[in-house]
């Protein structure tokens, strides 16, 4: 079993080192969150301004909002998966396929290895984004809600990314509908507008959608918008996501390395 | 020990086509294909039988795009063959790709299997943890590798910063760590500089002699061949046309050879029968001749009878050479075999 699972940490670990050898990159994107940081403040001061708390959501609930939704996109921005594009696109899948290891699930290590080397970046810009703004802080339950629900937002994205990456498998090039699926998600999953200042009859829709269950969820539940009665409700729907998304993802997967075996790449 | 007599590679009729998009010409084809879509077969490889004993060393040779990678790439298991059959090391390699892949280690010229940002020594770990080698045995193997391939020197950097000539040394270490049965050499010296060559050479006539490994090296540089195998299958137009050794392939095909004369004086209508002449940097003259019908001593004697000569060296036909005429003309087994040759 340890034997097993090996290669896969490895995978994981590599990853790390592999995204601590850009420096600068690191340094840029906690530098970029500042700026972004700084410049949301700017924004929802000058709104609210005009219009005290829309929808009754005060200013300091909506800049705790706002930079814990730029938090999280330090994870959830990255696209963990984009190493099966770069294989598709220049061949070297091939290389992974004579290896005997399941190429999903090394593609998964590498991502989630990725990613934990970003997570590392949060602390570091949550100290930064303090100099800043203020941050309200949950208590201790809804805080481990947000956590668990944050996770499987996580899950969510991953998938989508992986469904995207697979597209690859077919057209080589996946630039365009990554560019819109960027736009979806901005727009649609609540990372920069909370979806609660959608028009009522919108929101339904809006909610019901993957993007939401990546940023809206987890964050709605943080400044509390999301009571503790609704978490089953919520976060079943998340999990409801991953699991529709991890099918498709499945299939998707399996046409794509047919077409490898049977076509040759 | 009738296991060391069976075929460790075996395939019967393989056979393999892949359907391509038949796409018009310019723009408005380009986008025609992609409303309406014609497809037609084609035939990478034919028909290839083949079978190879443990501790082999075979050429795999053909012209481009005559279906050795497509063969390669069905012995590792990455590609399911359209029909026949194939064994490698008794497993079905496209069934059992993750088995088969503990098996056999590839090289890819044009391909590196080792992690572009990581520093050498990290991409061996990955590896050790990918076909699980023990610890003992990945230190001794690894130690080995660093002396005979002078590894030492740059483990520590990056892959992505390496020569060819280190990256495919590192290559090889990587593709032989788990002490696979088998090695697969797609052009594993292309590009590289005579000395790296060389040392790529020795590196794989010793990983088969020292330790059995059998290899099948697919390559476009007959040097190669003829230093490393005594053995070549010919593939074109995926099909075998020649299986067997590298020499009977020279007696049967090379059947001329050339005396080179050094004339004392230049001799611009320089005459004799029963051979090709061709006018060298004066005053040298070629003769291309036929060993069945003349040897080199009769010819030696008839240029020396009727002019002065300073000196005479025979060239052997170059492998290049008879490959090139066998690409061209197709495989004919000559008919009449040279009489005493």
């Amino acid at each position: 079993m340890r034997e097993a699972i090996e290669p896969y940490v490895q995978f994981a670990l590599k990853a790390m080192a592999r995204e601590a050898t850009y420096r600068f990159e690191v340094f840029t994107s906690i530098g970029s969150l500042a700026v972004r940081v700084y410049l949301l403040r700017v924004v929802w001061v000058a709104l609210y301004a005009r219009n005290a708390a829309p929808h009754g959501v005060p200013l300091h609930t909506i800049i705790t909002y706002s930079a814990v939704a730029l938090l999280m996109g330090l994870i959830l921005d990255i696209d963990q998966t984009s190493l099966l594009h770069d294989k598709l696109h220049d061949g070297s899948i091939v290389v992974d396929f004579m290896k005997p290891i399941s190429v999903p699930l090394y593609l998964f290590a590498d991502g989630t290895g990725e990613v934990l080397f970003h997570a590392a970046l949060i602390v570091p810009s949550l100290a930064l984004a303090l100099l800043i703004v203020h941050i309200d802080v949950p208590s201790a339950a809804v805080f481990g809600a947000f956590a668990v629900s944050f996770l499987l937002g996580y899950f969510v994205g991953f998938f989508l990314n992986f469904i995207l990456n697979c597209v690859a498998f077919w057209t080589l090039e996946i630039s365009a509908v990554q560019l819109i699926m960027t736009w979806v998600t901005d727009l649609l999953g609540g990372q920069i507008v909370p979806l609660l200042f959608f028009p009522a009859g919108l929101q339904q829709a809006i909610f019901a959608l993957p993007f939401a269950a990546m940023f809206s969820t987890p964050l709605l539940i943080y400044i509390g918008e999301i009571p503790p009665e609704r978490y089953a409700e919520v976060m079943g729907l998340q999990v409801f996501w991953i699991v529709a998304l991890g099918l498709i993802a499945t299939a998707i997967w399996r046409a794509g390395a047919r077409r490898v075996v049977v076509q040759g790449g | 020990m009738e296991a060391l007599l069976m075929p460790i590679i075996e395939t019967r009729a393989l056979r393999k086509t892949f359907r391509s998009v038949v796409r018009g010409e310019g723009l408005a084809g380009a986008v025609g294909a992609l409303f309406s879509r014609q497809y037609e077969e084609k035939v990478a490889v034919e028909d290839v039988n083949m079978s190879v004993e443990a501790g082999e060393l075979v050429g795999y040779i053909g012209p481009n795009g005559a279906g050795k990678s497509t063969t390669i790439k069905m012995l590792t298991g990455i590609l399911v063959p359209t029909s026949g059959t194939i064994e490698v090391a008794g497993i079905v390699p496209y069934e059992k790709r993750r088995q088969n892949a503990r098996n056999i280690g590839v090289v890819f010229g044009q391909r590196s299997q080792l992690y572009w940002d990581l520093p050498l020594r990290e991409s061996f770990e990955l590896l050790r943890a990918i076909y699980r080698v023990p610890l003992d045995r990945y230190r001794k193997n690894l130690a080995h590798f660093v002396q005979i391939l002078d590894l030492d020197r740059f483990m520590a950097t990056p892959v992505r910063q390496l020569s060819l000539g280190e990256r495919m040394r590192g290559d090889f270490a990587a593709a032989l760590l788990h002490d696979p049965k088998i090695v697969y050499l797609d052009e594993p010296t292309i590009g590289l500089d005579v000395v790296a060559k060389e040392a790529i050479r020795t590196f794989i006539a010793d990983i088969n002699k020292r330790l059995g490994t059998t290899v099948i090296l697919t390559t476009h540089d007959l040097a190669d061949v003829e230093r490393l195998c005594r053995r070549i299958i010919l593939i074109d137009e995926g099909t075998v046309i020649y299986d067997g050794k590298l020499e009977r392939l020279r007696d049967e095909y090379g059947t001329h050879r050339t005396l080179v004369v050094n004339l004392k004086d230049p001799q611009p209508d320089f005459e004799l029968s029963g051979v090709e002449i061709e006018h060298g940097e004066p005053p040298i003259v070629k003769l291309r001749f036929d060993r069945r019908s003349t040897t080199a001593e009769a010819l030696i004697r008839r240029v020396t009878e009727r002019y002065a000569v300073t000196d005479v060296a025979i060239e052997e036909p170059e492998m290049e050479e008879i490959v090139r005429r066998i690409y061209l003309e197709g495989y004919q087994k000559p008919a009449v075999r040279a009489p005493g040759a």
